[in-house]
């Protein structure tokens, strides 16, 4: 701002000379006010430049390869538009055999199965789901029960009786039972290793074993697999007729769940079987079976079932093994290291009164008394008579 | 290099220790001979023999509910295995080119599937049960258990070679097989060759007593 000094003796050049110095004085204020809110209107607007800049930057950085791949489709165009069309004669054969929309059966001297279609869009729906959903998902399954079962038991340790043994045994399973569990537990495992063998063996085996020591392994498995496999049945089925009686769920086992079964303290009552325990029971039972069927589909190929029907079956008998395998982590677990005690139930067949008491005291109650006779009770075992002697002798 | 070992001298020395060592045991137990019986025989002898061999082939009424599952799966698996033996048809085509110079005709392979898997399942529920039973563990040795488990290992190297496209899985269970014979003559195992003049001798002794069989 220009401000003229005046200069003189004169009383209204002084007076001028005042107002002026008054007024400069106010100006000055003015100017340095001015330039403050200059200031501050510099910041926002640089900041809101900054702010617009750089949300162009990340709205259109983006799109710079969209541009350059639609610059280069563009390019593409323009050279397909000048070259003159010439109709590559297998693309309609091409279309004819991948049929992309449906499956059409051809006709073929080959009489079997499919054998009118040459390319099956079905397959390689079934193909993706193994590779994509089946294989890293049952793998992620299978992790997350071992880490979180790993992690329960360092934050937990093992759950200990909260008596101390009484010394007085109930008979729990009888020998039947006890050898059909067993019997499943072997099948089983040899199933679920030869089985993820199959599954994961590319992506495990391969490295470790190369190429043809793979080969070797598979087929080794495939045969044991597909050879045992049919007995699963027969084990699926008599562990349902031997333990079905008491796996019905009642309205104890409501509470049990509520409770998340006692596992972070607390008591909760459980008849003979709680409902963890019945859980397990029939996910084994309909997943068995569902494995089972689906293996006998996959395994006797001899019925007239088309691709379909195996990838189908395939997908079946791959979620419920995952499924299973997974589960059985937990049993295992508290069947074994979780639990104080539990394991000689399937071992000798017997249970102290306190483990009895402590996690299945409604079952307990049905057998108050029965602790002292059990033991030569066991009509399904030859050893009945002595078994009494014989188990006091084992147990120690 | 562990082919030519399998096939060639594995396989002869287990075919001696396997025969010369069955014959080892038959002798020794007829070297021993048998008892002098002062008493006038009640009844023959040889009945005796006959039928203590017959009886033995099913249980007794008084035990038998006890011991259903052990019947079952005994039949199962010893059947089932004669069968695989000596009519899988891998089996007939081996004894025919090694053994007899002759063969025979070999089951289906359908059968043989389905023997197999009786097979497995009955002995893996004897055994099973061998160990569950407080009788019949505190009663088993060491070994009983091998024989039970070289059996089983036996059987399984034989199903991982069913396909019979691997020449390594192949000479596997014929390794484990030559093993076998070799544990053979000196294990439990020999109750295959010994169960008839067992009971034969067992009866003999009873009939001449008059004792029921």
């Amino acid at each position: 701002m220009l401000i003229t000094r005046f200069t003189g003796d004169s009383d209204s050049q002084r007076f001028r000379l005042r107002v002026t110095i008054q007024h400069e004085d106010l100006l000055d204020g003015n100017i340095k006010m001015a330039r403050v809110n200059n200031k501050k209107s510099d910041r926002v607007r640089k900041t809101l430049f900054f702010c617009v800049l750089s949300l162009l930057i990340v709205v259109t950085v983006p799109l710079v390869p969209y541009a350059i791949d639609a610059q280069a489709v563009a390019e593409k165009q323009i050279k397909a538009d000048n070259v003159v069309a010439l109709p590559n004669p297998a693309i309609n054969l091409w279309n004819e055999v991948r049929q992309r929309n449906a499956i059409t059966e051809g006709s073929s001297q080959v009489k079997s199965v499919d054998s009118g279609i040459l390319i099956n869009k079905a397959g390689e729906d079934w193909r993706r789901f193994r590779m994509e959903i089946l294989v890293p998902y049952g793998a992620f399954s299978m992790a997350a029960v071992l880490l979180s079962l790993i992690a329960f038991f360092l934050l937990r340790g093992k759950m200990l009786l909260p008596e101390a043994r009484s010394g007085k045994r109930i008979l729990r399973f009888t020998l039947n039972q006890r050898t059909a569990h067993w019997f499943i537990v072997g099948l089983f495992w040899l199933l679920a290793i030869t089985g993820l063998i199959l599954l994961y063996g590319r992506i495990i085996l391969i490295p470790l074993l190369g190429a043809e020591g793979f080969s070797i392994t598979a087929t080794a498995c495939k045969d044991v697999h597909n050879l045992m496999g049919p007995l699963f049945l027969f084990a699926v089925l008599a562990m349902f007729l031997l333990f079905v009686k008491d796996n019905f769920f009642t309205g104890a086992d409501l509470k049990w769940l509520a409770k998340g079964g006692g596992m972070f303290g607390g008591h909760v009552s459980a008849g003979r079987f709680n409902a963890g325990e019945k859980i397990w029971f029939w996910l084994l039972i309909i997943f068995g079976l569902s494995l089972c069927i689906s293996g006998l589909i996959l395994v006797f190929s001899i019925f007239g079932q088309g691709r379909e029907v195996m990838a189908l079956s395939h997908m079946f008998h791959g979620i419920s093994a995952l499924l299973l395998i997974s589960v059985s982590f937990g049993h295992i677990y508290l069947g074994t290291v979780g639990m104080e005690g539990t394991l000689e139930s399937m071992t000798t067949g017997y249970v102290d009164e306190s483990w009895a008491k402590a996690h299945h005291d409604l079952w307990y109650e049905d057998m108050a008394g029965a602790s002292e006779t059990t033991e030569s009770a066991d009509k399904n075992s030859q050893a009945g008579i002595v078994a009494s002697g014989i188990a006091n002798t084992s147990h120690k | 290099m562990f082919e030519q070992f399998v096939n060639g001298i594995f396989w002869n020395f287990a075919l001696i220790v396997f025969f010369a060592g069955i014959s080892w045991r038959i002798i020794a137990v007829l070297r021993r001979g048998k008892p002098k019986d002062l008493s006038v025989p009640r009844n023959s002898g040889i009945s005796g023999a006959i039928m203590a061999n017959i009886r033995g082939f099913y249980p007794r009424k008084e035990i038998a509910p006890r011991i259903r599952m052990q019947v079952i799966a005994g039949y199962m698996f010893h059947l089932c295995l004669f069968v695989l033996l000596f009519f899988a048809a891998p089996h007939v085509t081996f004894i025919a080119e090694y053994i007899t110079g002759f063969s025979w005709m070999p089951i289906p392979y359908w059968a043989f599937v389905v023997a197999s898997e009786i097979t497995f399942a009955g002995l893996v529920l004897l055994w099973i049960h061998r160990v569950l039973n407080p009788v019949t563990r505190l009663i088993s040795r060491r070994g009983d258990h091998i024989a039970s488990i070289l059996v089983f290992i036996v059987m399984l190297t034989g199903c991982m070679a069913l396909a019979q496209t691997s020449t390594e899985l192949r000479v596997f269970h014929r390794f484990t097989v030559e093993l076998l014979m070799i544990y053979f003559p000196f294990s439990a195992l020999m109750h295959a060759i010994m169960f008839v003049p067992s009971r034969a001798y067992t009866g003999a002794w009873f009939g001449r007593r008059g004792v029921k069989v």
